[in-house]
C-alpha cells in the first residue's frame, strides 16, 4: 500500500541542497525530516515526480562517491535519531537511524555495555550508514558485523510503503529477514528509519601490543598461524605512511597492532601467549588508550578517498602475501577480519584469494562466471521488487543499469 | 498436477532410478515432518546427490509449475518440510559429505544433508568445533539448520545458526546455481545469504554450505540453582545478563516438569523447587571460576536455596539429562500437548509464565515450562487429555492466546522452530498487511512461480490448521531420554 503524498515535495525538502553534493555535484531538492512519517511522505510525494532519491546519513563516505547518474533529492536522516528503547537487562537496543555510532557508545558505555559496530568518524557516521554500509572495522570477526547485531528494522520503500521485519527480541525466525539483506545495501533497496540490535558487554580489560615489523616478517605465514585460535579482538596491520595517524609509529615499515579484550586474567594469559612467539611489543595500550586507538584504526578506512577495500579468507597477517609486491606503502589490513584497504591509485595486480568490494557490481566487473551473473541479475530482480519506480538512485550502479 | 509415469520416467533419467521414490510406502514416510497434525503425500520423493543434479530437478519441475519441497532430517517442528500441494519431495539425505575443511582459515564447506553432530564430531580430534546445538542435532541436518536458522541452547553466548554461516551454494526456482555470500567473514554487496537463512526453503535451496568453525572452549562450568518461586528465578537471570556475563546457556525448568522427569529418572532434582536454573558458562579456563563466583552471587541475592556445580563431565551430564528428557517426560504423562515457541523479552520473562499459567488454569488445564531463559525464548507445553475433544479444543485456545501474549509482550511467535504451515495464520497478527505484502514481494523476487515450498511461512493460499506443533501422546521407552525441546 502506497501513502498517498498530500504535500507538493517543495513544501517538504527545504534543505539546503549544495550541502548534499556527490562527487561535487549536488541535488535539486534537500530535506531532512525529523519524523518518519515524514519520511513516508516525502518519498511518496517524490515518487509522484519520479525523482531519484539519495538517502544520507552523517556523509561520512557519500560525498566522495561518484556522482549518480540521476540525483534530484536527498534524504537527510540524521534528525530521526532518538533512541527509542534501551532495557540494560536485556542487551537490546531500539533506535531511530539517524543517532551517531559515538552518541550510542556513550550512552551505552554509562551501563557498561556496547554497540560493536565500527565506523570510521563515529561522531558523524550514523546508525543507519553504518548498516547500510555493513561497516566493520578492526574487531569485526570476534564481535560480528550489522547482520550479526541487527534484530529488525522499520524501513520505508521508495514507493512510500512503511514496513518492518524482525524484532526487538534477541531470538526470531519468524518471517524473512529483511531486516539483514539492507545491511550492506547502501541506500539503493529502502530507507532503514529504525532498528533494534543485540547489544554486547563491554569488555573489562583491553590491552593493544604494537609490533614493528619487516617485509620478511610480515610475510611469514607460520609465524602469525597461532593467532586465530587465540581470538584475538583484532590484528591490524599498518603501513609506515599510515603510522602516523594513528599515533603509534613503530618505526618499522609495518606496524602489526595486536587488541585483547576480556576480562583481566584471560587478557594477561593471551598477552603472555602472545610475547611467547613473537616476543615483547615496541608498544603497549591499555583500556581507554587502547579503545581509542581502536577507533583510529577505524577511521583509517576514511584516510583517503581513493580507496579499494577488498576481503579475504587469509586471517592472519601472512594473507598478505600474494598481493605484497604491489600493495605500496600505504595500506591498512584488519586480519582476522580479512579487510584490506589499499589507498591511492597505483595499479594493483590482485591474485584470486582477494574479493574487491567497493566497486560498481562487487566481484562483478572482472568475475563472468554464472554465479556472478546469476547474483548480478538476482540482485536487479531484488532491486525491482522493492524499488520498482528504481528512485533510490545509487542502485543503478549496482544493478548495472 | 498429478504426476504421470511419464513423468517418473523423467526424473529417473534426471536422477537414476535410485534417485526417485514413488511407491506408496515411501510416499507415506515423507507425509509430515515432527509437526504430526499436518499430513500431506507427496506425489514422489527425489534424492540428488549434487547441486547440479539437484538444479536439474528444479528446472524440470519449474518448466511443469510441480512444486518442490526441500527436505533435510523432517525434524522441523512447523510443517515446512511436509509437500502441502504436493508434488515432489526433494530429499537431501544422499548429500551429506564435508566437500571441504580449511584448518587454518577455520571453516568447512558442507552438503546440506550431513548431520549437525556428525559435524562436530568430525571436527572434534581437531580441537575445532560448530556451534549451534539444536536439541535435534543427533538427526536434524546442517541445510535444515540453515533454512530454519535454528538456535539451541548454546546460543545465547554463540549465537544462532545465522551467525556461523559464511556462505552458502543455492539452487534458484529458475535453476541457476549461485554463490551467496563466500569464505571471508565480509562480502560485497547486501546480504542475500542472510534473507535466504530461515526463509524455510522457500527461497532457494541450499546445496553447498560454509561453516564457520570455533575452537573448542577450554574449560565448561556447570551450575544448578534452586528456586522457591520462578520469579526470582526468572530475575537472577536478568541480573546475570545485566551484570556483563553473557554465560553460554540458561535454561528454566518449572516445577511441574522437574517432577514429572524426577518421576521418571530419579536425578536428584529438587521436587519441592518452583523452579530449578540450569547455568552453563565456558570459555578460558582463567575466566571462569570469577564468573562462576559473581553467577553464585546473583542466584543468592535472588533466593537460592542451594547451589550445585558439577564436579565433573558425569555430572554434568546428569544435570544436562535432566534438562534433556523433560520433552520425555511429558510424552509419557499427558496423552497430548502443544509446544509453542514464543519469545518475549528476557526482562518480561517471568510476567510473561505468570501468563502462561494463568491462561491455562482458567481454561481448565494444566501448563509446564521448560525454556531457554537467557534468550527469553519460551517453550510452554500446553497438557490435556487426547480423547477429550473440549479439552483439546481449550488447549489451542489457549495455545493462541500465550502466543498473542509474546506479541503484546514485544516478542514473537516463533524463536527457533520457524512457520511453516503452522503459524501462518498468527503472522497476521504479528505483522501489518504492509509487512507481509514487503515479504510477499521478496518472495517473489527469488521464486515468482510459485514452485519452491509453496504456501509456507506467509498468511494466504490457506493457513493450514494454525495448531501450535502438537507432539502430544508421545510415548518413549523407559530407558531411553527421549528427543528435547
Ligand atoms: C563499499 C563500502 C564499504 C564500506 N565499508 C566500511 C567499513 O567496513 N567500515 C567503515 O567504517 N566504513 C565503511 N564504509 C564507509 C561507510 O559508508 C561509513 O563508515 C558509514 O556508512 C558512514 O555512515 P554515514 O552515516 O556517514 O553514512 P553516509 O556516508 O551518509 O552514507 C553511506 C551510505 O549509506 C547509505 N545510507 C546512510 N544512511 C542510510 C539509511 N538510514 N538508510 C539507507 N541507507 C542509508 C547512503 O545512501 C550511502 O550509500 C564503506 C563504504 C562503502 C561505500
Ligand atoms: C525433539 C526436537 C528438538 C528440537 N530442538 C530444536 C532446537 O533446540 N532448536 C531449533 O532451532 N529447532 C529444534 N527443533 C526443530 C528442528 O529440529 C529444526 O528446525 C531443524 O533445523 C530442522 O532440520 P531438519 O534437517 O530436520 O529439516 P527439515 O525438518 O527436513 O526441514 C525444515 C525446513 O527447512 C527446509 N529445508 C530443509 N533442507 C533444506 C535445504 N537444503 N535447502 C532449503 N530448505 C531446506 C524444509 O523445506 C523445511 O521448511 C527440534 C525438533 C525436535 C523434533
Amino acid at each position: 500500500m502506497t501513502q498517498a503524498a498530500t504535500r507538493p515535495l517543495a513544501e517538504l525538502a527545504t534543505a539546503d541542497p549544495a550541502r548534499y553534493a556527490i562527487g561535487g555535484a549536488a541535488p535539486r531538492f534537500a530535506a531532512r525530516p525529523a519524523l518518519r512519517e515524514a519520511v513516508v511522505e516525502l518519498v511518496a510525494a517524490a515518487a509522484l515526480d519520479r525523482l531519484a532519491i539519495v538517502p544520507w546519513g552523517g556523509g561520512v563516505a557519500l560525498p566522495h562517491e561518484t556522482t549518480p547518474g540521476r540525483y534530484d533529492l536527498a534524504v537527510d536522516l540524521t534528525a530521526l535519531d532518538r533512541v527509542i528503547e534501551h532495557d540494560p537487562e536485556d542487551q537490546t537496543l531500539t533506535a531511530e537511524c539517524g543517532v551517531t555510532i559515538a552518541t550510542l557508545r556513550r550512552r551505552l558505555a554509562a551501563h557498561r555495555q556496547e554497540l560493536p559496530l565500527e565506523a570510521a568518524h563515529a561522531d558523524r557516521a550514523t546508525l543507519g550508514g553504518a548498516l547500510a554500509a555493513n561497516a566493520s572495522g578492526p574487531r569485526r570477526l570476534r564481535f560480528g558485523s550489522p547482520r550479526d547485531r541487527i534484530l529488525g528494522a522499520r524501513f520505508a520503500l521508495a514507493d512510500g510503503t512503511f514496513a518492518r521485519s524482525g524484532g526487538k527480541v534477541v531470538k526470531n525466525v519468524a518471517g524473512y529477514g529483511i531486516h539483514r539483506l539492507l545491511c550492506g545495501s547502501r541506500g539503493w533497496l529502502a530507507l532503514i528509519l529504525e532498528a533494534s540490535l543485540k547489544l554486547a558487554p563491554a569488555p573489562e580489560h583491553r590491552v593493544a601490543l604494537v609490533y614493528a615489523v619487516d617485509r620478511a616478517t610480515l610475510l611469514d605465514g607460520a609465524r602469525w598461524a597461532f593467532l586465530p585460535r587465540l581470538e584475538p579482538a583484532f590484528v591490524t596491520v599498518v603501513s609506515e605512511a599510515l603510522t602516523r595517524a594513528i599515533g603509534v609509529s613503530s618505526g618499522a615499515a609495518f606496524s602489526v597492532i595486536v587488541g585483547l579484550e576480556d576480562d583481566r586474567p584471560w587478557v594477561a594469559q593471551q598477552e603472555a601467549a602472545v610475547a611467547k612467539v613473537i616476543g615483547a611489543p615496541v608498544a603497549r595500550l591499555e583500556d581507554d588508550e587502547a579503545g581509542a586507538l581502536v577507533q583510529r584504526l577505524a577511521d583509517l578506512e576514511e584516510a583517503d578517498a581513493a580507496r579499494r577495500t577488498f576481503t579475504t579468507r587469509g586471517n592472519t597477517p601472512g594473507a598478505l602475501g600474494p598481493i605484497a609486491a604491489s600493495l605500496g606503502d600505504r595500506f591498512v589490513f584488519h586480519a582476522p577480519a580479512g579487510r584490506l584497504h589499499v589507498f591511492g591509485e597505483r595499479p594493483l595486480a590482485t591474485p584470486a584469494s582477494l574479493t574487491r568490494i567497493d566497486a560498481r557490481g562487487a566481484g562483478t566487473a572482472a568475475d563472468t562466471t554464472a554465479s556472478a551473473t546469476g547474483v548480478t541479475a538476482l540482485r536487479a530482480r531484488i532491486r525491482a521488487a522493492l524499488d520498482p519506480g528504481k528512485a533510490l538512485a545509487l542502485g543503478d550502479r549496482w544493478t548495472g543499469m | 498436477m498429478p504426476l504421470t509415469p511419464v513423468h517418473l520416467d523423467e526424473l529417473r533419467a534426471l536422477l537414476g532410478a535410485d534417485g526417485v521414490l514413488a511407491s506408496e510406502a515411501a510416499r507415506f514416510t515423507y507425509e509430515a515432518d515432527a509437526l504430526a497434525l499436518e499430513k500431506h503425500m507427496p506425489d514422489v520423493i527425489v534424492l540428488p546427490r549434487s547441486t547440479d543434479e539437484v538444479a536439474a530437478l528444479v528446472r524440470w519441475a519449474r518448466a511443469r509449475r510441480i512444486p518442490v519441497t526441500p527436505r533435510g532430517a523432517g525434524t522441523g517442528l512447523a510443517g515446512g518440510a511436509t509437500a502441502e500441494h504436493g508434488g515432489i519431495v526433494l530429499s537431501v539425505n544422499r548429500m551429506d559429505r564435508m566437500l571441504r575443511l580449511d584448518v587454518d582459515a577455520m571453516l568447512a564447506w558442507v552438503q546440506p544433508g550431513l548431520v549437525n553432530l556428525a559435524l562436530s564430531q568430525q571436527l572434534a580430534p581437531l580441537g575445532l568445533y560448530y556451534a549451534p546445538d539444536p536439541a535435534s542435532q543427533q538427526v536434524s541436518t546442517i541445510g535444515g539448520n540453515v533454512a530454519t536458522n535454528a538456535g539451541g541452547p548454546h546460543c545465547l553466548k554463540y549465537g544462532v545458526t545465522f551467525n556461523h554461516i559464511l556462505g552458502v551454494v543455492v539452487v534458484l526456482e529458475d535453476g541457476s546455481v549461485v554463490t551467496l555470500g563466500g569464505e571471508a567473514p565480509d562480502s560485497p554487496d547486501f546480504d542475500l545469504a542472510g534473507a535466504v537463512i530461515g526463509s524455510e526453503g522457500t527461497l532457494a535451496i541450499a546445496t553447498e554450505i560454509c561453516v564457520r568453525l570455533l575452537p573448542r572452549p577450554e574449560a565448561v562450568k556447570t551450575m544448578l540453582f534452586d528456586f522457591t518461586t520462578i520469579e526470582a528465578a526468572c530475575r537472577a537471570v536478568s541480573a546475570v545478563i545485566a551484570d556483563g556475563i553473557v554465560p553460554a546457556a540458561m535454561e528454566i525448568m518449572d516445577q511441574h516438569t522437574t517432577e514429572l522427569i524426577e518421576d521418571w529418572l530419579h536425578l536428584g532434582l529438587p521436587r519441592d523447587a518452583a523452579a530449578v536454573l540450569l547455568i552453563e558458562v565456558d570459555g578460558p579456563a582463567v575466566s571462569l571460576e570469577a564468573q562462576v563466583e559473581k553467577i553464585g552471587a546473583h542466584a543468592r541475592a535472588l533466593g537460592t536455596r542451594s547451589i550445585r556445580i558439577a564436579k565433573d563431565d558425569a555430572e554434568r551430564a546428569a544435570i544436562w539429562r535432566g534438562r534433556k528428557s523433560a520433552f520425555g517426560a511429558y510424552g509419557r504423562t499427558a496423552s497430548g500437548f502443544y509446544i509453542m515457541d514464543g519469545v518475549v523479552p528476557r526482562t518480561r520473562l517471568a510476567e510473561a509464565l505468570a501468563e502462561v499459567y494463568r491462561l491455562c488454569e482458567v481454561r481448565g488445564l494444566d501448563a509446564g515450562n521448560v525454556f531457554h531463559a537467557g534468550d527469553g525464548n519460551l517453550h510452554p507445553h500446553v497438557l490435556f487429555d487426547a480423547r477429550d475433544a473440549a479439552a483439546q479444543a481449550r488447549a489451542l485456545d489457549a495455545s493462541h492466546e500465550i502466543l498473542r501474549m509474546c506479541i503484546r509482550f514485544g516478542g514473537t511467535i516463533s524463536g527457533e522452530h520457524g512457520v511453516g504451515i503452522e503459524k501462518r495464520s498468527m503472522m497476521r497478527e504479528l505483522f501489518a498487511p504492509d509487512d507481509l505484502a514487503v515479504m510477499a514481494r521478496l518472495r517473489g523476487a527469488f521464486a515468482p512461480d510459485g514452485v519452491l515450498n509453496p504456501g509456507k511461512i506467509l498468511p494466504g493460499d490457506g493457513d493450514g490448521h494454525s495448531a501450535p506443533a502438537q507432539m502430544g501422546g508421545m510415548r518413549v521407552r523407559d530407558d531411553a531420554q527421549g528427543p528435547w525441546i
